[in-house]
């Protein structure tokens, strides 16, 4: 069905967070403010690679109004952050790995102080070669960035034999894909407000994408008990994984324990930008044979990832990759080695998709070439390689039984973009159009083999507000909306009645991680859990307040309804105040992982099939987007509103990935330092239709429900885009964002002038 | 608080003059220890990215009466320095009589900073993209320079830029912008604004290219200018390549050779983000189209030239 605010009809709402949103009154965590703050600043590196020599903070600390400044002597914990591999110092010893490693920070009582103390801060350093190419970092000249070497993991799948799948192939397509260095871009820079508390508690207010795991590093770093530390994370101004590692958390909460003294740190987007995460670049090298019948044969595939100075989740962006350079299809044999690398290029992490972006990317430009080679229509090719609902995984792993694939595929063969696909017209012959095509399978959740928590809470709060509770953030996604339609349309609550409590590691039980497309999943199975036993307790104690028998009252909007639906008989206030015993349920369960036991291999899968139609300006090179259609197959639709924003959004940050978006780097020193450099598409960019087909059918042995729908929206549009273009052009795009120079033709009237001089 | 720090962390003095004589002598007084700010949009972002130190003094030109505002002459638009970019977009006579600068001031940055940033500050700049229009359209800046007012030609102004740094004590207060009419010995105008960034809106440019033209009956090409910017490219016209267009009717061969004057011609500057081939590229294939537009549209108008396709 196609998705849009019509065919929604009533389930289309105005989500909560909304209209405080867009009139700015919404309080974010960086615009808390307390009276008596002070303002925190980090020193960073201005080496990509340096040793320390000495640190000398006393001109600083002598400054009026500076209240401390620290280095890492006076870390009580663990020096080290990273969630799963803590491998970055929260301030540098003896050697700074990029230009945005920590070595000091301060607390003072303006901006303008703390700046000055920065200023006075004296670091002697001894400049060390610079790693900045990750095929350099792995040989044997250059300078080892970690005790173990520079790999930080290297990981492989493979079944059969390519080589004599090779044999049999009538063509061979070898290409080496390369992919930018992509920025989150959130709305709002990194920060927060932190407050000490009485009891030696510490109160941190600062966004992350799961609130028990930075509460745990914290903890880590500052050498105390978990309980000692609350985290409130939402809402957040925007994440897309950028948020989900500690960022500004350890030097707010140091500064605040040494000083006694709320301390509120705020990026400015220069430091974003010097500090913060990146998407992976990779270089992935493809080789895929097809016989003479279209069989894909032998898919030889090597990825190399500069994750940067620090770990984070590097190595598991690369097995996601390494599970996705094979996606929706059946090979003969497959090889597929990657190698994530340490380098002094900033720090490179989690971001929206994952490695799927890159390894999609790659893997879908094989496809149209080899169609191409086989002289067969792009999107027949990938029908004739198309994995069956009941084959194994990406990995050869058990997945849940899936059709995914064909349903979207079908969908998109449907799709006026793609039935006009071979209408070329254009206005001026200068202008040419082309459409492209790119299906995907997406997988949710973390994997077999990481702690994957989920759960939540239900309680009747004393004042009678139904109280859904989750440790999920809202960062933009729309989960509070999803949450309360959930909750309105499977419980039969109004809005009014209930209150989302989310974010608060004070009040929310463990539910994992807001990351991985697992959020929406996750609560839909906790509310699927709560639901019996919640409503049948509600039930019970109005009975017994009603002296009626509990099958003759139904839940209803504001409180517990008569069967008939006529009469409300008990408002949940009144139910509230009287019952004898607190009304709360909680469930606790992992997200669901397959039985094969390899690391980080998926169960649960979303697929899309995304159709483009692009504009290239030949004069100029520049390709501009003009329609897409999407169609995403994960399951019920939950939130009408909230899946077109995430598919829109999505598709937005991959045209940036497409087209304009790399943070451009040299001797491991940004040159796109600010937003006026880093271009992300605007308004003008992404005003070309996007059509969504959500396909909601689940086979009938499914008991999964929905799937996230937060990273597929962005996986299929670069290589999408890319094949238009070659529809367009002729020309094979094997680097992104793609460059116009590349594009650029002299115009046909002016050919014969031109040619030879 | 202890001395030594205050002037570390003081912010800069405003001063408001009430003329632009006044503004011109605190500027002497105070040299470089100050600097004119009128919108402050660029400026800002210097500041903010460390390319230039926030200077102790800034002399607030929004203050001065008399320098914002369009007035319609008999043959020339009088535009304010200190007139918006916003301003300039949606003035009624920019609308009717300077398609090309109406066009130019689109494509800079986006509105909410077209509402603060000034045409002034947007020509003072040397890398603005209104320049190559003014430049094309032959037009005149108005400068206090202290002792009498002086008017000189865009591109004469430009083409100092080359060589040597204005008098950063120079005021810029007025720009003369003259229009083109067409007439029985020019009967067909032509221009065209071009900017290439890396998106559609709200992006610094790579290529900004602007032309100027007219047309005698026979089809010559009676007048032309062309200037070409972009990036940190100061703005200049290629001269060459109006020579070589200048009295001709545009055939394949002559565009041919305008197109590698183009890219002999073109001198951008070199940063990141885009080749110098790429830009002289796109100028050529730019501008050369648009003469070829031109000259396609008079052909189809049923006159048919010597040396046509």
């Amino acid at each position: 069905m196609a998705l849009t605010r019509t065919t929604s009809g009533e389930r289309w709402r105005i989500r909560p967070d909304g209209p405080d949103k867009v009139t700015g009154k919404l309080a974010y965590l960086t615009d808390m403010y307390q009276e008596g703050m002070l303002i925190g600043r980090v020193l960073r590196s201005p080496h990509p690679h340096a040793g320390i020599v000495s640190i000398r903070t006393d001109k600083a600390k002598r400054i009026p109004g500076v209240h401390a400044v620290i280095t890492h002597a006076d870390v009580p914990g663990m020096n080290r952050f990273g969630i799963v591999n803590p491998d970055q110092p929260v301030l540098c010893e003896d050697r700074v790995r990029y230009i945005g490693d920590a070595i000091a920070a301060v607390a003072a009582e303006t901006q303008e102080i703390a700046a000055l103390a920065l200023e006075s801060i004296e670091v002697e350093y001894v400049l060390l070669p610079v790693v900045d190419d990750p095929a350099f970092a792995q040989t044997k000249q250059a300078p080892r960035l970690h005790p173990g070497g520079n790999v930080l993991h290297r990981n492989q799948y493979g079944h059969g034999e390519v080589g004599k799948g090779f044999a049999k192939c009538k063509h061979i397509v070898e290409e080496s894909y390369s992919t930018p260095r992509q920025m989150h871009t959130y709305m709002e820079t990194e920060g927060g407000l932190f407050i000490p508390e009485d009891g030696g508690r510490l109160t941190v207010y600062s966004p992350t994408q799961h609130g028990y795991k930075d509460r745990m590093q914290l903890a880590r770093i500052l050498g105390l008990p978990e309980f000692n530390i609350r985290v409130v994370s939402s809402p957040i101004g925007g994440s897309f994984g950028g948020k989900d590692e500690l960022n500004v958390q350890p030097y707010g909460a140091l500064l605040a324990l040494v000083t006694g003294k709320p301390v509120k740190i705020h990026n400015s987007r220069y430091e974003s930008v010097r500090a913060g995460l990146k998407r992976h670049p990779m270089k992935i090298k493809m080789r895929t044979g097809v016989d003479e019948n279209g069989r894909i044969m032998a898919h030889q595939v090597h990825i190399v990832a500069d994750t940067g100075a620090y770990a984070t989740l590097g190595a598991e962006v690369l097995n996601f990759a390494i599970e996705h350079v094979t996606g929706p299809y059946t090979y003969e044999s497959v090889e597929v080695e990657g190698v994530s690398v340490y380098t002094n290029n900033g720090v490179s992490g989690e971001f929206r998709g994952f490695g799927g972006n890159q390894a999609i990317f790659a893997l879908e430009g094989q496809m149209d070439r080899l169609a191409e080679k086989l002289g067969m229509d792009p999107w027949e090719f990938r029908l004739a390689n198309m994995r069956k609902p009941e084959d194994p995984g990406p990995l050869g792993q058990t997945i849940v039984r899936t059709d995914g694939a064909m349903r979207t595929w079908e969908s998109l063969a449907r799709s006026p973009i793609w039935l006009r696909r071979h209408d070329r017209r254009t206005s001026e012959p200068w202008i040419r159009r082309g459409t492209g095509a790119a299906i995907a399978m997406h997988g949710s959740g973390l994997g077999f083999g990481i702690p994957d928590p989920a759960g939540g809470m239900l309680a009747l709060a004393e004042d009678g507000k139904i109280e859904a509770i989750f440790g999920y953030e809202e960062f933009g996604q729309g989960l509070i909306a999803t949450l309360e339609l959930m909750l309105i349309e499977q419980f039969g609550f109004g809005a009014e009645d209930v209150r989302i409590v989310i974010g608060d590691t004070d009040l929310v039980p463990h539910s994992g991680s807001s990351t991985a497309s697992r959020a929406t999943s996750m609560m839909w199975k906790s509310l699927q859990k709560l639901r019996g036993p919640f409503l049948d307790r509600m039930l019970n104690e109005a009975s017994k307040l009603l002296s009626q028998p509990a099958d003759n009252l139904r839940i209803g909007r504001g409180g517990i309804w008569d069967k008939s639906g006529e009469h409300l008989l008990l408002t949940y206030a009144l139910l509230a105040r009287n019952i004898s015993e607190e009304i709360r349920f909680q469930t606790h369960f992992p997200f669901p992982v397959s039985p094969t036991k390899r690391v980080g291999a998926h169960y649960l899968y979303t697929y899309a099939a995304v159709a483009v139609e692009v504009e290239v300006n030949v004069l100029t090179g520049r390709v501009k987007v003009l329609k897409q259609f999407h169609a995403i197959a994960a399951g019920p639709v939950m939130n009408p509103q909230g899946f077109l924003g995430q598919i829109e959004g999505g598709s937005g940050m991959a045209v940036g990935f497409a087209l304009t978006e790399d943070s451009l780097m040299e001797r491991g020193a940004y040159l796109t330092r600010n937003l006026d450099t880093y271009l992300i598409p605007s308004y003008a960019d992404l005003n070309g239709e996007i059509e969504v087909h959500a396909i909601e059918e689940l086979p009938e042995d499914d008991d999964h429900g929905p799937r996230g729908v937060g990273e597929i929206g962005s996986v299929c549009i670069a290589p999408a885009i890319s094949e238009a273009v070659f529809q367009a052009t002729g020309k094979r795009v094997n680097k992104l964002p793609i460059d116009p120079e590349l594009l650029q033709e002299t115009p046909d009237f002016l050919a014969k002038a031109v040619d030879g001089i | 608080m202890a001395s030594g720090y205050e002037d570390k962390i003081m912010s800069p003095s405003v001063w408001h003059p009430r003329d632009t004589t006044e503004a011109w002598t605190f500027k002497k007084l105070l040299d470089s220890d100050a600097i004119y700010v009128a919108g402050g949009t660029l400026l800002r972002t210097q500041w903010e990215s460390g390319l230039a130190a926030v200077p102790k003094h800034l002399i607030d030109l929004s203050s001065i009466p008399g320098l914002t505002g369009i007035e319609k002459k008999e043959d020339s638009l009088a535009i304010g320095a200190l007139t918006t970019l916003g301003q300039c977009r949606k003035d009624p006579d920019v609308l009717q009589h300077s398609p090309l600068l109406v066009e130019a001031v689109r494509s800079i940055a986006a509105s909410s900073v077209r509402n603060l940033a000034t045409i002034g500050g947007n020509i003072v700049s040397r890398v603005g993209d209104s320049l190559p229009v003014f430049i094309v359209c032959q037009a005149e800046f108005e400068w206090n320079t202290g002792l009498s007012p002086m008017t000189e030609d865009a591109s004469e102004w430009v083409e100092r830029l080359q060589v040597q740094l204005p008098k950063a004590s120079h005021l810029l207060t007025r720009v003369h912008l003259p229009l083109f009419r067409e007439t029985d010995l020019v009967p067909k105008r032509f221009g065209a604004f071009h900017k290439v960034g890396r998106r559609e809106a709200f992006t610094p440019s790579l290529v900004t290219v602007a032309i100027n033209g007219g047309m005698k009956p026979d089809g010559k090409i009676a007048d032309i200018r062309i200037a070409v910017g972009g990036g940190q490219t100061i703005p200049h016209r290629l001269v060459a390549v109006e020579k070589i267009l200048k009295g001709q009717i545009p055939n394949r061969e002559l565009l041919g050779e305008a197109y590698h004057a183009v890219m002999n011609g073109y001198r951008p500057k070199s940063d990141p983000f885009a080749t110098d081939d790429y830009r002289k590229k796109t100028a050529a294939n730019l501008i050369i189209t648009e003469i070829w537009k031109t000259y396609s549209e008079w052909a189809d108008g049923g006159r048919e030239p010597d040396g046509a396709y």
